[in-house]
C-alpha cells in the first residue's frame, strides 16, 4: 500500500478517536493503535525508499487549497510520532484510568487523539496557513493534556506559563510565514532556496521553533509543564513535541536560504543547552524535573549536530557536515525512544509511590524489578554510554566534528570546544543518571509507602518493553537505520543524498554488538558467583554509629552536590540551613532547591517591570468623562502640532 | 466670543442654557450677514438653525432640568477664574493659529475661522471642566456651533442635505440625552457624570 491510504486511515482512526474516546476506551485504544500502526507504515514506505508523496485537494479550507507533502525529512519525525503516539496511548490504558481519574480520563483520551492528529498536520501541511493552524491546535491540545489534573495549583500554573511561551512562539511563527507568504506571493511551502532576500527569516523561525524545542534561554516553559503533565504526556512532550521545534528548524533550514551566521548560533545555542541543561538537571530532585532538564540538554546536542551542517551548509558536499546532520537526526529518533522510555517508568515510579520527590524513595528495586531494570537501561542510553543507542548517534556527531577539525576549515574553530562541551556533557549526564537511578531504586526506602510499592501491569509494562527494544535495536543494528537517515538528509539538502554509510559508521554494529555480549557475559558470570557463594550480607561503615537508619542515606542533594557547586554561578540553589546548637541539639534542617534561574531570576523580575507599567497605565482608565474628553483633546492638539510643525519644516 | 466667555463664567444651569441659546441664534443669523444676496437656500438654513438651535433646543435643555429637578449649580471642577483664563488663552490662541493656517485668500481676513476655533475648545474646556450632564450638553453644543461656523466658509459647496443631516442629528442628539438625563437622575439620584465611573468596565 502506498502512503496515501494509510495516511487516511490514521487521520480517519484518529479523528474516530476524538469523537469517541470519551466514553469507549478500549475501542480508542484499539483507533489509536490502528491510527497510529498506519502512521508508521506510511512513514516507513517514504523512509525506505518511495517517492515522496504530495496530494492538492480540489477544493478550499480557510481560502486555501490543501497540500500535504510526505518526504523524507516528515515523515522521518511521522514514525517517531506515531510510535510514541501508540505506545503512550497503551500506557495510558493502565496509568491514567477511568477508576482513577474519573474526571479526567475521558478529556485525556480525547485530547491525546487531537494532538497527535495535530502533530501528524504540522507534519504534512505544505502550505503555511495549514501550518500555523495546525500549530495552534497541537498547542491547545497539548495544553489540555498538560493541565488534566488541573485541581492542583502547580499544574495550572504549569499549563499557563506553558500557553504563553507557546504563543509568543506562535507570534514568531505567524511574522515567519506572512513574511514568506508576502515575499512570494503565496501560502505555498516548498523548496525556495534560491532567494538570499528572505534569509533573515531564518531568525524569526529560530525563535519561534526554537521555544517549542527548548533551546537554551527559551526552554523556560519546559521543566515546569514536563514534569506536572501526566507521565504518557510527558513521555510524549519530551519525546516528540519539542522534536516538532527541531522538525520545523529543520524543514525550513532545508527549504529556505540561511544567513551566514545561523550555524554558529544555533551551534552555541545548543552547546550552551547541553552543559546547562544537564547542570539544571543534576540539581533537581523532582526526578520528572530532572529528566525534562535532561530533554533541554538532548535538544542541545542536537541543536550542535545541526548547527555543524548550518556551518558547512555553503560549501557543498562536506563530508563531516552530512555525519553530524546524520547524527543530530538519528539523536531526535533516539532520544525519542529512551526518554520516552523514562519518563514511562517514571510515571511507573509515580503511580507505585505517589512521590516526585527522589529524597522520599530509595530501594525500589527490590519491589520493582521490571520498572528498575527498564529505568537503568533508559538511562545507560540518555548517557550516551556504549553499546546503547545514544552513544551511536552522539558517535555520529563526535565523528562529525573530529573530521570539521582535522579538515583546517572555519569550521574546526566551531567544531573543537563544541567537542569539549559535548564531552563535559557526557560526563555530567553520567553523573546525574547515576544519582537518579541510585536514589530512587538503590539503598533501603526511605518511606514506609515505598516500602509497600507495587510493580506496574502489563499495559504499563508492554509499551517500556516495546521501547527498550528499539533503543536495543538501533543499538546493536545501527546499519539498519542508516537508510532512514539518508533519506532524511538527502530530502534536507538533495546534494548529500548518498546511499553509502560512512566507514566510520559501518563499524559501529559489530563493535557494540561485541560490547553487549560482553557486558551480558559479565553479568551473567557475577549472578552465578552470587548465587553460588551467597551474598554476605552487613552494614556499610557508619563511622562507628551503630544504629543506622534508612533517613542516613545519601539524598539526591548530597549527590550532586559537588557538582551543583561548580554550576553555582547559574544554578544559583536557594539553601536554608539552621545548624544544631547547644549540647543537646532540638532539631536541625537543610533544605535545598534548584530555581529556574532563567524563569526566576531573569524573564519573572522583567514581566515584574512590564506589569508595573501596565498597572500604571490603567490608571488612565478611570470612568471619568471629563478626562476622556481631555484626552481626546490632548491627542488632536498632538496631531494638529505635528501637522503643523511638520509642513513648516 | 464673548458668547464663550459668558458661557465659560455662568455658574448656574439657566443662564448657560441662556448664552447657548442666543450664541444659537447669533449662529443663525451670521449667513445672512455674510451673503451678499438673499438666496432661498441660505435663508432656509438660516431659518431652521434659529428655529432649532435659538428655541427648540433650549426649550428642551430646559425642560429636562426641570424634570430631572436638578440644583441649578453648575459644579464646576476647573474652576470658573481658570477656565476663563482658559477660553481667553484659547481664543488668543486660536487668532493666531488661524493665521498659521494655510486658508484660501478670501478667507484669510475674515474673523470666522479664530471664531470657530475659539468656540470649539470653549466646547472642549466646558466638556472637560463641569461634572453635570446638562453642562456637558452645552458644552457639546458650544464644540457644534464651532464647527457649524467653521461650515458656513463652505456654504456654497456643502450640499443642503448635509446640513439638514448636522441639523437633524443634533436635535436627535439633544433629545436622547434629555431623556438620559432623567433616566439617570431616576436610576442613581444624581447627575453628576463623576459617579459614573463604577460603569468603566
Amino acid at each position: 500500500m502506498t502512503a496515501g491510504p494509510l495516511l487516511l486511515i490514521a487521520a480517519a482512526g484518529l479523528a474516530a478517536g476524538i469523537v469517541m474516546g470519551r466514553a469507549q476506551p478500549r475501542l480508542w485504544l484499539a483507533l489509536t493503535l490502528v491510527a497510529t500502526t498506519a502512521g508508521l507504515l506510511a512513514a516507513g514506505t517514504i523512509l525506505l525508499g518511495a517517492p515522496a508523496w504530495e496530494w492538492r485537494s480540489g477544493f478550499d479550507f480557510a481560502g486555501e487549497e490543501f497540500h500535504l507533502r510526505l518526504d523524507g525529512v516528515s515523515s522521518f519525525f511521522l514514525a517517531l510520532l506515531s510510535l510514541i503516539g501508540g505506545l503512550g496511548a497503551a500506557y495510558s490504558h493502565e496509568y491514567w484510568t477511568d477508576e482513577r481519574y474519573p474526571k479526567s480520563a475521558g478529556r485525556g483520551r480525547m485530547w491525546w487523539s487531537a494532538l497527535v492528529l495535530s502533530m501528524g498536520m504540522v507534519l504534512l501541511s505544505s502550505n503555511g496557513l495549514h501550518f500555523l493552524i495546525a500549530w495552534e491546535l497541537f498547542a491547545v491540545s497539548s495544553y489540555f493534556l498538560i493541565t488534566l489534573d488541573r485541581q492542583r495549583r502547580d499544574v495550572r500554573a504549569a499549563g499557563w506559563l506553558f500557553f504563553a511561551a507557546s504563543h509568543f512562539g506562535t507570534l514568531c511563527l505567524f511574522a515567519f510565514f506572512a513574511a514568506i507568504a508576502a515575499h512570494h506571493g503565496t501560502w505555498e511551502l516548498g523548496p525556495m532556496r534560491d532567494d538570499p532576500a528572505t534569509a533573515w527569516l531564518f531568525w524569526l523561525a529560530l525563535a519561534g521553533f526554537g521555544l517549542k524545542a527548548g533551546l537554551f534561554p527559551l526552554h523556560i516553559w519546559l521543566p515546569s509543564a514536563h514534569a506536572n503533565a501526566p507521565s504518557h504526556v510527558s513521555a510524549i512532550l519530551s519525546g516528540v513535541s519539542i522534536k516538532m521545534g527541531l522538525y520545523g528548524l529543520v524543514r525550513f533550514s532545508g527549504w529556505l536560504p540561511v544567513p551566514a551566521a545561523a550555524g554558529w548560533v544555533v551551534l552555541g545555542l545548543g552547546a550552551a543547552g547541553a552543559l546547562l541543561g544537564i547542570a539544571f538537571a543534576l540539581g533537581q530532585n523532582d526526578y520528572k524535573r530532572l529528566l525534562a532538564y535532561s530533554s533541554v540538554e538532548n535538544m542541545g546536542i542536537i541543536a550542535i549536530g545541526l548547527g555543524a551542517a548550518l556551518v558547512a551548509a555553503p560549501p557543498e558536499d562536506a563530508g563531516w557536515a552530512r555525519l553530524a546532520l546524520a547524527g543530530a537526526l538519528l539523536h531526535a529518533w533516539n532520544h525519542g525512544l529512551f526518554k520516552s522510555l523514562l519518563f514511562f517508568s517514571a510515571g511507573s515510579v509515580l503511580h507505585a509511590t505517589g512521590t516526585r520527590e527522589m529524597s522520599r524513595l530509595g530501594g525500589l528495586w527490590r519491589t520493582m524489578p521490571w520498572t528498575a531494570a527498564l529505568f537503568l537501561l533508559g538511562a545507560v542510553a540518555v548517557c550516551a554510554l556504549p553499546p546503547l543507542n545514544g552513544f551511536v548517534s552522539e558517535w555520529l556527531i563526535y565523528v562529525g566534528l573530529f573530521d570539521a577539525v582535522t579538515s583546517h576549515g572555519s569550521a574546526a574553530w566551531a567544531a573543537m570546544p563544541a567537542i569539549i562541551v559535548l564531552g563535559m556533557t557526557g560526563a555530567l549526564a553520567l553523573a546525574t543518571f547515576a544519582k537518579a537511578g541510585a536514589i530512587i531504586f538503590l539503598g533501603a526506602p526511605r518511606t514506609r509507602r515505598v516500602a509497600h510499592a507495587h510493580e506496574s501491569g502489563p499495559w504499563m509494562r508492554g509499551p517500556m518493553l516495546v521501547l527498550a527494544a528499539g533503543c536495543v535495536a538501533v543499538a546493536l543494528a545501527p546499519l539498519a537505520f542508516w537508510p532512514a537517515v539518508a533519506r532524511a538528509v538527502g530530502a534536507w539538502r538533495p546534494a548529500w543524498e548518498a546511499s553509502e554509510p560512512p566507514a566510520a559508521f559501518a563499524s559501529l554494529g559489530p563493535v557494540q554488538l561485541t560490547l553487549a555480549l560482553a557486558g551480558v557475559t559479565v553479568a551473567m558470570a557475577l549472578w552465578e558467583r552470587g548465587r553460588h557463594r551467597g551474598v554476605r550480607r552487613a552494614l556499610t561503615w557508619d563511622c562507628g554509629y551503630a544504629l543506622p537508619s534508612a533517613r542516613m542515606q545519601y539524598t539526591s542533594g548530597s549527590f550532586g552536590g559537588l557538582a551543583t557547586g561548580w554550576f553555582g554561578w547559574i544554578l544559583q540553589p536557594e539553601r536554608t540551613l539552621r545548624r544544631p546548637r547547644g549540647l543537646f541539639p532540638r532539631e536541625a534542617l537543610a533544605l535545598q532547591r534548584v530555581p529556574e534561574t532563567v524563569l526566576e531570576r531573569v524573564m519573572t523580575p522583567v514581566g515584574g517591570v512590564i506589569l508595573q507599567v501596565s498597572a500604571a497605565a490603567r490608571r488612565l482608565q478611570h470612568g471619568r468623562l471629563q478626562f476622556y474628553i481631555f484626552y481626546v483633546v490632548v491627542g488632536l492638539a498632538a496631531l494638529a502640532a505635528l501637522v503643523l510643525f511638520g509642513s513648516m519644516r | 466670543m464673548g458668547l464663550n466667555l459668558l458661557a465659560l463664567a455662568s455658574s448656574r444651569l439657566p443662564s448657560l442654557i441662556g448664552a447657548v441659546s442666543v450664541q444659537g441664534i447669533a449662529l443663525g443669523v451670521m449667513p445672512l450677514l455674510i451673503e451678499h444676496e438673499l438666496r432661498w437656500l441660505v435663508l432656509l438654513v438660516a431659518v431652521a438653525t434659529v428655529g432649532l438651535k435659538g428655541f427648540v433646543i433650549p426649550t428642551l435643555l430646559r425642560r429636562a432640568m426641570r424634570t430631572a429637578n436638578i440644583d441649578r449649580e453648575v459644579e464646576p471642577s476647573i474652576g470658573f477664574v481658570p477656565s476663563l483664563l482658559l477660553g481667553a488663552g484659547g481664543t488668543i490662541a486660536a487668532v493666531a493659529l488661524a493665521r498659521a493656517l494655510p486658508l484660501l485668500p478670501e478667507h484669510t481676513g475674515s474673523l470666522l475661522v479664530p471664531g470657530a476655533l475659539a468656540s470649539v475648545l470653549t466646547g472642549f474646556v466646558l466638556l472637560i471642566g463641569r461634572s453635570k450632564a446638562i453642562s456637558q450638553v452645552c458644552g457639546y453644543l458650544i464644540l457644534e456651533n464651532g464647527i457649524y461656523l467653521f461650515g458656513l466658509l463652505l456654504i456654497h459647496s456643502t450640499p443642503l442635505l448635509v446640513e439638514a443631516g448636522i441639523l437633524l442629528d443634533l436635535t436627535v442628539g439633544v433629545f436622547v440625552i434629555g431623556i438620559i438625563v432623567d433616566r439617570i437622575q431616576r436610576a442613581f439620584d444624581s447627575l453628576d457624570t463623576r459617579k459614573l465611573t463604577v460603569l468603566r468596565e
